[in-house]
């Protein structure tokens, strides 16, 4: 569902490359978090799957879409394709709960009928149908971040990523966001988390890819199939660059399971 | 073959997308009309600075017509006075002017005699009420006052600056020569300053006047620009939030063109207000100092008129304003 082979990318002032040669495969439905300190990397990465950001070298391939071919003019509806989760929430402040995750649907051009059924499933989701006519100032953090999610989940897309969605929270708050986030993994949708927040892995156990200096140090299923760093337990791992693009595109086409529920009915 | 896969995955994306042009303009001006009310203080400070730059406009072009009218009333009245001795026939007068309408520069000659003349002077005194005066011309009589009064030759010219070929006239021909008072000189000289000062007072108001409305649009504009770039720049994360959702380049400019296009709107029509309140309250000060106003009275006079001019303000106004505001999301879509 998300590939990175070989990926490189340079910012002009920076001594040392953003991301480094780096590559890792994230299989459909799979829940993964990306970790590392601030400067790992995280962002960057996040930044190329939204495609703000072009590699220098290698390939990215987000849900059998080859990004080295996506133009311009295709970005607005590649974008519509994934959600995205922001620490400081992104919200639109001149409009309400409600407006907020319609723009997800109007800017998608669906009808003013289906979005009235739908944004209240959604709402309801994200346990946000009291606060539906507030504005993003007058509800708390948790609740923001919710908005955000339901925005992001909104279209029903197979990716979600979340950078730091637990960053501005406080532990309570952002476990019950894991949660969420949990739950719409269950529906079959696929979940990248950036953090760097211990108590957040810790709390879910899923695979943990670590960034350090722009380099991944470890990919690490719970049972630590996916170790990359040689401390491997002597499971043989392929290399990177055993991700071939080409391979991948077609076997994601065949192989890629259907969410087995709907998010929203 | 990655090319080919991605291209048609992006081909039936784009395919599936809900493509509803009618739909997305309506919901384009509901959020437009929806962002001007929730950004009130940012739509009253556009709706401000617009208003300003279109009430200096219509000042400018308002006092440019008003001053070149004036300028024409007063070159009418100048004209050059040539005096001759009491008694000087009409028939030489006519003569003497025929003559005189052979030079290019000459638009209009009148004379009259000093009978005239005399009955002109007993009539400016009825007419001002100086009845001392009109016993004393009744006590000199008619015959005796008008013996002592110059025949006159009044010349109007297309062009006060060359004076010369009438001057030569009046100093070579024979006639002229032969009847010109010896008691009053003619008046040209003492005329030619003012002639002069209305003359560059008309060439400012002409020329001024263009250039300073075209001044005061680029000023206009900028400030505009900059006003709207800066309320534009705190609203930088909308869009930078808009284009990561998905929302294409017109479906986030669109809002804000629609709140740029109101408050054009609304400042044409208060500038509208304004300056036609403002004409009329200062129209008649105006008048008392002889300053000619009736080309304004005559363009208001037919209500057609009026509405023509609200309609250029408004236009003018949403021009300005819009071009404003798409330069200035231009420069966040394209960052993001």
């Amino acid at each position: 569902m998300i590939l990175f082979d070989h990926v490189t990318k340079s910012y002009p002032r920076d001594k040392h490359p953003a991301l480094d040669n780096v590559s890792f495969h994230i299989e459909a439905n799979e829940f993964v978090f990306l970790v590392g300190k601030s400067g790992a990397g995280k962002s960057t990465l996040i930044k190329m799957i939204t495609k703000e950001e072009m590699p220098d070298d290698g390939k990215i391939i987000i849900g059998g879409i080859d990004l080295d071919y996506v133009k311009k003019r295709h970005i607005p509806h590649y974008r519509r394709r994934i959600g995205v989760v922001f620490q400081d929430f992104k919200l639109l402040p001149t409009r309400t709960v409600y407006e907020n995750v319609a723009f997800a649907l109007e800017i998608a051009g669906m009808s003013n009928r289906e979005i009235e059924r739908t944004v209240p499933k959604v709402l309801d989701l994200v346990e946000l149908s009291d606060v539906a006519y507030k504005f993003p100032d007058n509800i708390s953090g948790g609740q923001r971040q919710r908005v955000s999610i339901a925005r992001a989940v909104a279209r029903q897309p197979k990716i979600l990523i979340a950078d730091e969605p637990t960053g501005n929270l406080d532990v309570e708050t952002g476990r019950g966001i894991l949660d969420l986030l949990q739950k719409i993994n269950d529906y079959g949708t696929t979940v990248l988390i950036t953090t760097h927040d211990a108590n957040a892995v810790n709390h879910l156990k899923k695979r943990v890819i670590t960034l350090r200096d722009g380099k991944i140090v470890s990919d690490q299923k719970d049972h630590g199939i996916y170790r990359l760093d040689g401390d491997n337990d002597g499971i043989s791992l392929p290399q990177p660059g055993h991700l071939h693009p080409e391979t991948y595109l077609i076997r994601e086409k065949k192989d890629t399971p259907r969410p087995r529920r709907r998010l929203i009915q | 073959m990655n090319k080919q896969k991605t291209t048609s995955r992006l081909k039936s994306m784009i395919k599936n997308s809900n493509h509803h042009y009618m739909r997305n303009v309506s919901r384009i001006f509901k959020y437009g009309v929806i962002g001007f009310g929730r950004n009130i203080w940012l739509s009253i400070t556009a709706t401000i600075v617009t208003t300003l730059t279109l009430v200096l406009l219509l000042a400018t072009i308002v006092a440019g017509a008003v001053l070149n009218s004036t300028a024409d009333a007063m070159r009418e009245k100048i004209d050059i006075s040539i005096f001759f001795e009491p008694g000087t026939s009409k028939t030489l007068l006519a003569s003497m002017a025929t003559t005189m309408k052979k030079d290019d520069n000459v638009k209009n000659v009148e004379y009259s005699t000093s009978e005239e003349m005399a009955e002109m002077q007993m009539q400016d005194a009825k007419d001002k009420g100086k009845q001392d005066l009109v016993a004393a011309y009744e006590l000199v009589g008619m015959d005796l006052l008008a013996k002592n009064q110059p025949a006159v030759m009044r010349v109007k010219v297309y062009d006060t600056s060359y004076l010369d070929s009438i001057k030569r006239i009046v100093n070579t021909d024979e006639e002229f020569r032969e009847h010109l008072s010896k008691a009053k000189e003619p008046t040209y000289d003492s005329n030619s300053s003012t002639i002069a000062t209305i003359s560059s007072w008309a060439d400012i108001a002409t020329k001024g006047g263009i250039a300073l409305s075209v001044l005061f649009l680029v000023i206009s504009t900028l400030v505009i620009f900059n006003t709207i770039r800066m309320a534009i720049f705190s609203r930088s994360e909308e869009i930078y939030m808009e284009k990561l959702v998905g929302a294409d380049n017109s479906f986030i400019r669109g809002p804000f063109l629609v709140e740029a296009m109101m408050s054009g709107i609304f400042a044409g029509v208060i500038a509208g207000g304004l300056g036609l309140a403002g004409y009329n309250a200062l129209a008649p000060k105006l008048q008392s100092y002889d300053i000619k106003v009736d080309i304004i009275n005559n363009f208001l006079m037919d209500p057609r008129n009026i509405i023509m001019l609200f309609l250029a303000l408004v236009g003018t106004g949403m021009i300005i304003t819009l071009l404003s505001s798409r330069l200035a999301v231009h420069k966040y879509l394209k960052k993001f």
